[in-house]
């Protein structure tokens, strides 16, 4: 017996050594202590001086940019969503949700939610709009899959069904109900890097993406796929980063092979447009293997 | 006596044998190395969040200039730095911060990691050892995000909240009660956990920040004083900075109130299309109305878990064959990537939970029973979990009346209040 127990133990013992002390995780690459020393050093003299060096403004005039996106890919079936409650509203006299991370315009194959804002612009044309654009959610379902706004400006976020929703805009830690048929506004803070997505946690199903912008130079892909930015500062070149929910580059950086434009692995492409300019981007093809499957 | 016998007896029924006899040769040499354990113990570092920093793609080099531009600004969990701008007491941090030692009789240092660490984790990941173990999971400092205060649901909490949080405990979670601190020691960890959330945050900044950087900066972050003050402590350290003024505006409950017509109110507004508290909370309170969804923290590594397996297919579907020798080096940095990501998940991220909205039958409340705490639930909503905030589209008194009602709940049978609640035992003696 006393023999089994020291085999019981021995065994373990190996079995401890074997497995060693704990999961192996990935070790965190430490810091550079050298540079460390020396920018503690640099940020030390640095003093924080008042002038700030403002971005020139090297153009002037403004122009505007058009163009339209089409999927060259094969369109599937959409997926439908599961729908599992206060079905009374949200699937009335058997009505069917489906997923819209993809839509593509049946004649044109213009792709729809498509997001194209300016990187950084140094001037801006137009002064914030007194309007309040809408977001809505209706049939739970929120009416604009992909939202633009400005910073500072006031957004009506309401609610059409007959049902509660609450909607919650991530990484703003606006989360907020919204009764039956009521209404709430919202004002973002700060802009978006990305677009970043809405959701609504009592309909689990219900998403959308929001992108909000200081200067307002973003605009999201029609039906048909078009878009257009207006008043854009000319005679600069701007950098625009283009967006979509399901493009494969990284966190949905549409990629596109456009050489002319420079356009990179990030989404972005360059462009100076001249004064009073209407540039037409004319079509461009975005290809099966950019968007996920 | 008896021992040495027994002993003895032991010994000589295990030599007896030959293969007794090689394992007591082998158990000779491996029991020291289990005593002895694995190697020595590294002083305590701060991890890198290498879930963020896998889900941004960045490289050695640029997690490299992470940890250094950290270290420069905040230093070591042995020497913690603070940033005059960032207004944190310098004084307070030493108390907290470092190993767990006494220069002067009846003074400790090393406070958090004495009381904090072992759930938190040194870093203020809410990945100690223990973390695995407990549910909830002990908070992550990181995103700069906390769920039990006093402010408007954007805002950070105030220094009292944390100072509450630590004294009282959460109910209903691992979270103790740290009252028998002195109340110096107690300001000295909340300012310590103000210090790691801080810190958390401007990594995360930081992270981010590489996407953002144009084509002349060549994936390296400008490391000005204009730069990393500006563009990414500065909003992080206003918003703690302004917390004070957050804190919501709780109109007194009204005088005189009729307390059961207010709670029959509150019961139609929990199960109303206003309120709407019923499709979490659930129809019957118990916390069982919708389970399938994250917090924000759980969130983080369920989509990243999403993002691995959405890769690794897209990834699966490539052929090699039909690639240049550049797409190939590209295809063989994605799989490195997505390989690294799993080890990332799997090791150094907890595996996600699914939320557990309250079970109001209980009357435990985490963030505390005041109706005082519940008027602030309902009214802020809960920052970090999908608890939304009732402000605005739902004024005060109702808010008073949801928090009568949700106060009458672990008291409530069958539902209905009033004729069928069962009888008090005392009464029934």
């Amino acid at each position: 017996m006393l023999k089994r127990c020291f085999e019981m133990f021995f065994l373990l013992g190996l079995v401890t050594l074997c497995l060693g002390c704990g999961k192996e995780r990935v070790a965190s690459p430490g810091p550079d202590m050298a540079a460390v020393r020396e920018l503690r050093e640099a940020l030390g003299k640095e003093s924080s001086s008042d002038e700030k060096v403002e971005e020139k403004a090297v153009g002037t005039g403004w122009a505007s940019l058009k163009g339209q996106f089409v999927f060259t890919g094969t369109v599937g079936a959409p997926k439908a969503l599961v729908v599992d409650k206060d079905m009374a509203v949200c699937s009335k006299d058997g009505m069917q949700l489906f997923e819209q991370s993809l839509v593509v315009d049946d004649s044109s194959n213009g792709l729809a939610n498509v997001v194209i804002f300016l990187r950084k612009s140094s001037r801006v044309k137009n002064e914030k709009s007194a309007e309040k654009p809408v977001f809505d959610q209706k049939n739970c379902e929120f009416m604009t899959p992909v939202f633009a706004a400005r910073v500072g400006q006031d957004i009506d976020v309401k609610n059409s069904d007959p049902i509660g929703h609450n909607t919650n805009i991530s990484g703003s830690s606006f989360n907020q109900l919204i009764p039956a048929g009521d209404s709430t506004v919202f004002t973002p803070g700060r802009e978006t890097g990305l677009p970043v997505s809405v959701t609504c946690n009592i309909h689990p199903w219900m998403k959308a993406y929001a992108v909000f912008r200081e200067d307002g130079y973003v605009a999201v892909s029609s039906d048909t796929g078009t878009f257009e930015i207006p008043d854009l500062p000319a005679g600069e070149p701007l950098e625009f980063q283009v967006w979509h929910e399901r493009a494969t580059g990284r966190s949905g950086a549409l990629n596109l092979d456009q050489p002319k434009l420079q356009w990179n692995s990030k989404g972005r492409f360059k462009i100076t447009l001249k004064e009073n300019e209407e540039r037409d981007l004319g079509t461009l093809e975005i290809p099966a293997d950019a968007i996920s499957g | 006596m008896n021992n040495v016998i027994a002993y003895r007896s032991v010994t000589s029924t295990l030599v007896r044998t030959k293969t007794s006899n090689v394992l007591v040769v082998l158990c000779g040499i491996c029991i020291p190395f289990v005593a002895a354990g694995c190697g020595q113990t590294p002083a305590a570092s701060f991890r890198l969040n290498l879930v963020e920093s896998s889900k941004q793609r960045l490289t050695s080099s640029q997690e490299q200039q992470v940890a250094t531009i950290l270290t420069a600004l905040f230093g070591t969990p042995d020497e913690p730095l603070a940033p005059p701008e960032i207004g944190l007491d310098g004084a307070k941090l030493k108390l907290a911060a470092g190993p767990v030692r006494s220069d002067i009789v009846g003074r400790k240092n090393g406070l958090y990691r004495e009381h904090c660490a072992h759930c938190h984790g040194v870093t203020g990941d809410g990945m100690g050892p223990t973390a695995a173990f407990l549910n909830p999971y002990p908070r992550d400092y990181r995103p700069g995000v906390f769920k039990f205060k006093s402010t408007e649901r954007a805002d950070k909490p105030t220094h009292d909240d944390l100072v509450m949080v630590l004294r009282n405990g959460l109910a209903g979670s691992s979270m103790p009660s740290f009252a028998l601190l002195s109340d110096a020691k107690i300001e000295a960890l909340a300012e310590y956990v103000k210090y790691l959330s801080i810190r958390g945050e401007v990594e995360l900044s930081l992270m981010r920040a590489y996407f953002e950087l144009d084509d002349e900066d060549q994936g390296v972050l400008p490391q000005s004083r204009e730069f990393l003050f500006e563009e990414i402590i500065d909003p992080v350290s206003e918003m703690w900075a302004v917390a004070d003024d957050a804190i919501i505006d709780v109109p007194d409950m009204p005088s005189g109130l009729d307390m059961v017509a207010s709670i029959a109110k509150g019961k139609e507004l929990f199960y109303g299309n206003k309120a709407n508290c019923v499709k979490c909370h659930g129809v019957s309170g118990l916390g069982d109305g919708q389970a399938n969804d994250y917090d924000d923290w759980n969130k983080v590594v369920f989509q990243a878990h999403k993002t691995v397996e959405g890769a690794a297919e897209q990834a699966g579907k490539a052929s090699t064959w039909e690639m240049s020798a550049e797409e190939r080096d590209e295809y063989r940095g994605e799989l490195a990537w997505l390989d690294r990501f799993e080890t990332v998940l799997d090791g150094n991220a907890l595996r996600p939970r699914t939320i557990r909205p309250r079970n109001l039958r209980q009357g435990v409340y985490r963030g505390g029973m005041r109706p005082l705490d519940l008027y602030y639930r309902i009214h802020a909503g809960i920052n970090g979990a999908p608890m939304p905030a009732a402000k605005g589209t739902v004024p005060p008194e109702e808010i008073w009346d949801i928090v009568n009602y949700i106060r009458s709940l672990p008291y409530d049978f069958n539902g209905t209040l009033g004729a069928d609640r069962p009888m008090a035992a005392r009464d029934r003696m």
